[in-house]
């Protein structure tokens, strides 16, 4: 393994033995040698979904924290981060968080707080809930959460209360390649093992971004350095593709003819694993549904297989993405010489940006499928296998109802929530929220169609009581009733588990002064005790919540938040994780007792504990005759047993395959004779075909292909060109790290990328001029970055800027322009007052902002695009540039709220509704993966009427 | 305590592998020093320059973990008055900060911009192989968080740690090997379009892909116009850079222009017999005026310090490479001279008078001429290694001293001997100086430059940002040459103001990193 060797004669990390009293020079009286004394407590880096581990170094004689360093013991991070890892300690000290809990007075979003006391707001919040509860509006209580950072804790708190609240922000985010992925292997996100792989593929930048970010960095490099070829597919030239041997950038939404190009090289050619494609496809499915009268056998499938794909040609190909056929072609040489060492990833990136995006994960992933490059090493795994989620102390069972806001007919594939459709949806009055918790989540800013969010949100009959639970302020939180402070990554409790590489592993967070204070012998029972202000957590926060709901038990809730140990009391965290260490996760008490630790202690201690390490081809495992009692076969070989699912200690959410009529559970597929596990499908196998798809309306997109997308040079007017607004910059996390003042200094801006050719077109526009950006519903006004680092005849910009606060309010200073936001009929307008500037703080650092810039929000600009099946947000914009006209400031932003609900209206036209293309009168194929997944009864579209 | 003590074996060498075949350009490493360091806002011990080169399709982007290099032959130690700047046995340029005066000889001199004023102790800092770290067998912070591992530290004396080998064995290179500092701090797979500073061009508009290019004034990095690489290159990323020495050093080229020049004129004259011993000219406008120039000079030079109530100790510590401290004694010595002038003129003694002005010309032309080696040590800057800076510095005392007189001087004092009066002798002795001066600026700015470091320099000056002040200087001056006719003396001080300003800070304006 190619980690590059180190010199022996330094350490990288204090020896664990020494955690409790680590002795360390101090960098900054020296050459002076001066000790300090350090407890070294592990967490998890909340700044992005990879979660890598931390080492809080505590200064005992201060009883602050000094720093945070990498956590050895974490089996994905191995100790090492991003920028973004040590920069968790400016969020500590960041002089603008919120310290107390607030309520608003005065008018929604008009920017007067008052401080309140936890005890009011859980009063209040409670009081609400258990009244919607209690008049049968269960509907109207809703949880939005953009990062979970966890596994399962807070979806237990939803079901508890009997709720289908759960809202997310996958929709922005990783739909389309859910979608794409699921539809092949019923998994919807893929774990590619890039550190054994001969070739890497990359549809998205991993290199400095996304899940998972640092882990797979580190894997990919690995790799790279043993002699793996790295392919990179990005319009711009992002920190990855410069790793890349061979860079394409593609006209954005032209991907899927890339792959396919290369797919119909691999079968032409007979580069393609056919005896894997032979085992594990569902070919035989396909032919009988699609080929009814051809022979059902391989050889007839691959024919037809070779005549499917007889056009997808190099040259076609080069025509469609602007790519050269000769590339294309050394590109797929590179891929055939992969062999089954074939890691792919498409993550966000082109799937999350045009309609039918998901097309890009499925025709990706068709490369894998056809190269036998699945669930072996080098290849790309399910994330499920690498992935383990500890059975928690209570399981309150699922709702038994259906939230129409959140999961509305007309997307009954979608994955998942319509979270972004919310304003629209509740603006046609199909419903209303009477408690909305924000949290991790500033859909304002992130979503598109921001305006539309503030409409609703400052309307106070569409949204009773907005509770944002954030560690800072940010711009949904403008718009609240209550404001609650809630820990950072080290200031709260988590367990997460992610498919980083290879292996299953937990994660353990932790508030670090909490787990100080109890190394040094003081007891805390209440995370607040040892956080900044009154900052809380959330774990805590919803136990209390939950009691105040249903104090005496009676509505059947409170038993779900009660001690185990001493029933009739309150859960605490301890407890909870206690018991889910000791109960739920093998390996961990014998491990722990080895050290002579309890399984919290050790977690406590470690932060991490790896569960399994190379986990094996799962697919091609046998079915143990334990499991097949009674067992029947289908049509094409799915074997359907009565025998009861063997305990797994692994929770991880799984696709439900149908049973067969009598009742029985799928169990294998029958492989050359034998019952094998085989793909959590309904079929059994890897879905060439998508019987899901097929019978849900969408019959021509069930093998993979290449739609036009919405920005289609055929789908676009004269003079609009694609923007790319979704790419990532390495030092910054969504909306989440402007409290990082290291950060900030890095990345402040998000100009306009363009190629000189367009720039010439514009009379000779330079870099820094002022460009505007004319959307479907409006423009913004941005400075332009003339750059060889973007597709001609394309433009892109940075996700992460254009953070702004309303003036006179509280906000991330370094990061946050003050605006004035003013509407006049539906327009609503953004203008800027003033950039980020010097200011005098408990942190001098603060009088050292140089930067005044700090970038534009585009996303208010941009209409919804749901795409009809994945539900993903198209986030890709067509969009006309100019320079900016005389009266144009440099962050204006302008949106007709008309035209942005005729775009909704648009696009909910191209939907097939669950109404009318539904084969078994339910909303949604029940075998999909869906957060808080409903009883069957649920799934039932209700009755015309 | 720690167990290990690496740095104590006396043979260690310390050195770093950047490995550009690995970096992914994430700057985890430029916050973890951030961290471990407590660096402030603004200023970096390590950051990652970032140049995207080629053209599309073809385009990519070159990394630069930019930081000091250890180098093994250090200018900034050499340059440090006071040693706070010094290399350690193991090979470690580390710093003292308890000793600092913050005069920035050190940034001047250092050919790579790695050093830096902490903005909250006014003392130098930069990249010290985190001794502190090092010292307890701890890897530096930037080793520890890098994700791919792209940072190696090693000892060059031992022959199986991997960095020497790969420093062997490998393609590897350093940052402007022609400065002959010897770096240790070795770079796998860079680019030359990062590893040269003028390679890339600077973006306009004051912006990079992600950020502000920081206040005008200092925006040191890229070129401005035609950079150094065939290669398309702009500079994507960088952080703030800042010339060290601002217009107080400018002004004290100056004013020490006056001190030593006005002395050394008069007591050419006494020599040469154009001043008498006993006027009141030499025996106290001289002395006095010079003194007065003197103290301003030795006053700007304290200003300048961050740290100025440390300025003593120059003399009570000196590192005697340093040019601050022979120039620090040297005007030590001139002001004794001054002192004992006054002393004499006290006396009313001609002759002590007259050997003082034999031992002090040397002194006066040493205290003219030594800036010209206090810039020669800033290795940093190109434009002042130039051969002709020790004359042009005596012409320009010469051209301050006799315009500097001029005004104190009554037109009835006659020179003896001449018939003429000291005033014309004064205004012909101005003409000559401006003519000299004049000649040596065309010398300067059209001799062939031998790098292009020098080249873009000159250009600033000539044609760039302190172009003003360049010509502002060349006309003044060059009014000067009628100094025989006309009451020019002013106008020729004013020019010269101008001139050291525009040198000054040209040669400061050209990115190092
Ligand atoms: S990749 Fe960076 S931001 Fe993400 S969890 Fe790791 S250290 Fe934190
Ligand atoms: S931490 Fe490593 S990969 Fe990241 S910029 Fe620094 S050297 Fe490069
Ligand atoms: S001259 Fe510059 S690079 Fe060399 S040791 Fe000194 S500070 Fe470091």
């Amino acid at each position: 393994m190619n980690q590059g060797s180190k010199s022996k004669r330094l350490r990288s990390y204090p020896p664990k033995d020494r955690w409790n009293d680590w002795r360390e020079l101090d960098s900054k009286s020296w050459p002076e040698r001066v000790e300090r004394r350090y407890s070294l407590i592990p967490t998890g880096c909340f700044n992005c979904e990879s979660s890598c581990g931390l080492l809080a170094y505590i200064d005992k004689d201060t009883g602050l924290i000094r720093k945070f360093e990498g956590n050895p013991e974490h089996p994905g991070s191995r100790g090492r981060n991003c920028a973004k890892g040590p920069a968790s300690k400016n969020q500590v000290e960041d002089p603008d968080r919120i310290l107390f809990p607030l309520r608003r007075v005065g008018a929604r979003g008009a920017g007067e707080w008052q401080r309140t006391t936890w005890d009011e707001a859980l009063d209040e919040i409670a009081a609400r809930i258990r009244k919607a509860i209690q008049e049968e509006r269960r509907q109207e209580i809703m949880y939005h959460v953009g990062r979970p950072g966890e596994d399962g804790y807070t979806e237990r708190v939803l079901a508890a209360w009997g709720i289908d609240g759960h809202n997310s922000h996958t929709n922005i985010c990783s739909s389309g390649a859910r979608a794409g992925y699921a539809f092949w292997m019923g998994y919807d996100r893929p774990s590619p093992d890039h550190a054994n792989a001969k070739v890497i593929f990359l549809v998205s930048a991993h290199l400095e971004s996304g899940h998972y970010f640092n882990p797979h960095a580190q894997r990919i490099i690995e790799a790279k350095q043993n002699g793996a070829k790295v392919i990179v597919l990005d319009v711009r030239l992002s920190n990855t593709a410069t790793h890349a041997d061979h860079w394409l950038s593609p006209y954005p939404g032209s991907e899927p003819a890339i792959h396919l190009a290369i797919a119909r090289h691999l079968i032409h050619e007979k580069l393609y694993d056919r005896e894997f494609v032979r085992q594990w496809w569902n070919w035989s499915e396909y032919l009988a549904s699609e080929h009814p009268g051809e022979t059902r056998d391989f050889e007839t499938f691959e024919r037809i297989l070779a005549e499917l794909y007889d056009g997808c040609t190099f040259d076609w190909a080069s025509s469609e993405s602007g790519v050269d056929a000769e590339t294309l072609r050394e590109v797929a040489d590179i891929v055939a010489s992969a062999g089954n060492q074939l890691s792919t990833h498409n993550w966000r990136s082109a799937s999350s940006g045009v309609s039918h995006g998901w097309q890009v994960a499925r025709t990706l992933f068709f490369l894998n499928a056809l190269m036998g490059a699945i669930g072996v090493p080098g290849g790309t795994y399910p994330n499920s296998w690498n992935k383990f989620v500890a059975a928690p102390i209570h399981r309150p069972p699922h709702p038994d109802h259906w939230n129409e806001l959140t999961w509305p007919q007309e997307f009954p594939l979608s994955f998942h929530e319509l979270s972004f459709l919310l304003p629209h949806l509740v603006g046609e009055e199909r419903g209303c929220i009477d408690t909305y918790f924000t949290r991790v989540y500033n859909p304002v800013w992130t979503n598109p169609d921001g305006f539309s969010w503030i409409d609703m949100l400052r309307d106070e009959k569409r949204i009773g009581c907005h509770v944002a639970l954030t560690p800072t302020w940010n711009e949904t939180a403008y718009f609240a009733d209550f404001v609650l402070p809630m820990g950072l990554g080290n200031e709260r409790h988590d367990i997460y588990s992610y498919e980083t590489h290879d292996a299953q592993w937990i994660g353990f967070r932790q508030p670090v002064m909490r787990a100080y204070a109890e190394r040094e012998g003081r007891k805390v029972s209440d995370t607040r005790e040892v956080n900044p202000g009154e900052v809380w957590e959330e774990n805590e926060f919803w136990i209390e919540l939950s009691w105040r709901i249903d104090p005496d038990g009676s509505m059947g809730i409170r038993k779900w938040f009660e001690s185990k140990k001493e029933p009739g009391t309150k859960l605490t965290v301890d407890e909870y994780y206690g018991w889910m260490f000791e109960n739920s996760v093998p390996g961990l008490p014998e491990r722990a007792a080895s050290e002579g630790l309890t399984p919290l202690e050790f977690m406590r201690r470690y932060g991490a504990f790896e569960v399994e390490r190379k986990v094996s081809t799962v697919y091609a495992e046998t079915v143990q005759a334990s499991e097949l009692d009674d067992v029947a076969e289908g049509p094409h070989g799915r074997v359907y047993t009565r025998a009861e699912k063997p305990h797994g200690a692994n929770i991880v959410p799984l696709p439900s395959p149908p049973g067969d009529a009598a009742g029985r559970r799928p169990v294998g597929i029958r492989v050359d004779g034998e019952v094998k596990r085989g793909f959590p499908t309904p079929s059994g196998k890897l879905e060439f075909w998508s019987p899901i798809l097929a019978e849900w309306g969408w019959g021509e997109m069930a093998i993979p292909g290449y739609p036009r997308s919405h920005v289609h040079p055929d789908n676009l007017e004269p003079g609009q060109i694609p923007l790319i607004p979704t790419f990532r910059l390495p030092v910054q996390i969504h909306t989440r790290s402007a409290n990082s003042k290291w950060l900030d200094e890095i990345a402040h801006t998000n100009p306009l990328w363009i190629h000189p050719r367009e720039a010439r077109a514009l009379g000779d526009l330079r870099t820094g001029d002022l460009v505007r950006v004319e959307t479907e519903i409006g423009h913004f006004v941005v400075r332009a970055w003339v750059t060889e680092g973007i597709r001609p005849g394309v433009v892109a910009c940075s996700h992460h800027m254009g953070r702004w606060k309303l003036e006179g309010q509280d906000g991330q200073r370094q990061l946050m322009a003050t605006v004035e936001l003013t509407s006049e009929g539906s327009r609503m307008r953004l203008r800027r007052l003033q950039g980020a500037h010097p200011w005098r703080s408990s942190d001098p650092d603060t009088e050292r902002v140089f930067w005044s810039d700090v970038g534009v929000h585009q996303n208010l600009t941009f209409p919804v695009h749901p795409d009809p099946i994945s539900g993903m947000h198209c986030w890709h914009q067509a969009v006309r540039v100019t320079r900016a006209k005389p009266d144009d400031h440099y962050g204006d932003i302008s949106v007709d709220l008309v035209k942005s609900k005729a775009v909704f209206e648009k696009w909910l036209g191209d939907c097939r509704s669950a109404r009318s293309v539904s084969p078994d009168g339910t909303r949604r194929p029940y075998t999909l993966l869906r957060p808080l997944k409903p009883t069957p009864a649920a799934y039932r579209l209700p009755d015309r009427s | 305590m720690p167990d290990i003590q690496p740095g104590s074996a006396s043979s260690t060498r310390w050195a770093k592998l950047l490995d550009h075949t690995r970096c992914i350009g994430c700057h985890a490493c430029s916050t973890a020093c951030k961290s471990e360091n407590e660096v402030p806002l603004g200023v970096h011990r390590t950051y990652v320059k970032q140049v995207d080169v080629g053209t599309f399709p073809h385009a990519r982007r070159a990394f630069q973990v930019t930081r000091c290099n250890q180098c093994e032959q250090p200018p900034c130690v050499d340059a440090c008055p006071t040693a706070a700047m010094h290399k350690r046995p193991d090979g470690i340029v580390d710093f003292d900060k308890s000793i600092c005066i913050g005069c920035k000889a050190c940034i001047a001199s250092c050919p790579y911009d790695a050093i830096f004023i902490n903005p909250y102790d006014g003392n130098a800092e930069k990249c010290n192989f985190c001794a502190h770290r090092i010292d307890q067998g701890m890897e530096p912070a930037c080793v520890v968080v890098c994700p791919t591992n792209a940072i190696h530290v090693g000892d060059l004396s031992d022959p199986v740690d991997p960095v020497t080998r790969s420093v062997h064995r490998d393609p590897v290179t350093v940052r402007r090997p022609e400065k002959d500092t010897r770096p240790k701090v070795y770079y796998k797979g860079a680019h030359q379009a990062t590893l040269d500073p003028l390679a890339a061009k600077r973006p306009e508009g004051g912006l990079f892909m992600w950020g502000e290019q920081g206040p005008v004034n200092s925006a040191l990095s890229g070129h401005p116009d035609t950079p150094n690489s065939s290669a398309a290159a702009v500079l994507a990323w960088d952080i703030p850079h800042r010339a060290p020495w601002d217009a107080r050093v400018s002004l004290y080229t100056w004013t020490k222009s006056l001190a030593a020049g006005i002395w050394l004129v008069a007591a050419m004259f006494v020599l040469f017999g154009a001043l008498a011993t006993d006027s009141s000219t030499w025996r106290w406008t001289v002395p006095v005026l010079s003194g007065v120039w003197l103290a301003a000079t030795g006053g700007l030079l304290i200003w300048d310090l961050k740290r100025p109530e440390r300025f003593w100790m120059i003399f009570a510590k000196p590192q005697w490479k340093s040019w601050l401290v022979r120039g620090a004694f040297i005007i030590a010595g001139f002001s004794a001279i001054l002192g004992l002038h006054v002393l004499a003129s006290l006396l009313q003694s001609n002759n002590m008078s007259r050997v003082l002005a034999w031992i002090g010309i040397p002194l006066a032309v040493m205290t003219a001429v030594y800036t010209a080696f206090l810039f020669a040590q800033a290795k940093a800057r190109d434009l002042w290694q130039s051969p002709l800076l020790p004359p042009l510095l005596l012409v320009q005392a010469v051209l301050a001293g006799s315009a500097g007189l001029l005004p104190f001087v009554s037109d009835a004092e006659i020179a003896q001997g001449a018939g003429v009066s000291v005033v014309t002798v004064l205004r012909w002795t101005l003409a000559a100086a401006c003519a000299a001066q004049l000649l040596l600026t065309v010398g300067e700015v059209t001799l062939t430059h031998s790098t292009a470091h020098a080249k873009l320099a000159t250009h600033e000056m000539v044609q760039g940002r302190f172009r003003m002040f360049f010509w502002a200087g060349v006309i003044l001056v060059g009014f000067g040459l009628f100094a025989p006719i006309a009451p020019v003396e002013y106008g020729a001080l004013l020019g010269l103001l101008a001139f050291e300003h525009a040198y000054v800070q040209a040669g400061q304006s050209v990115p190092l990193a």
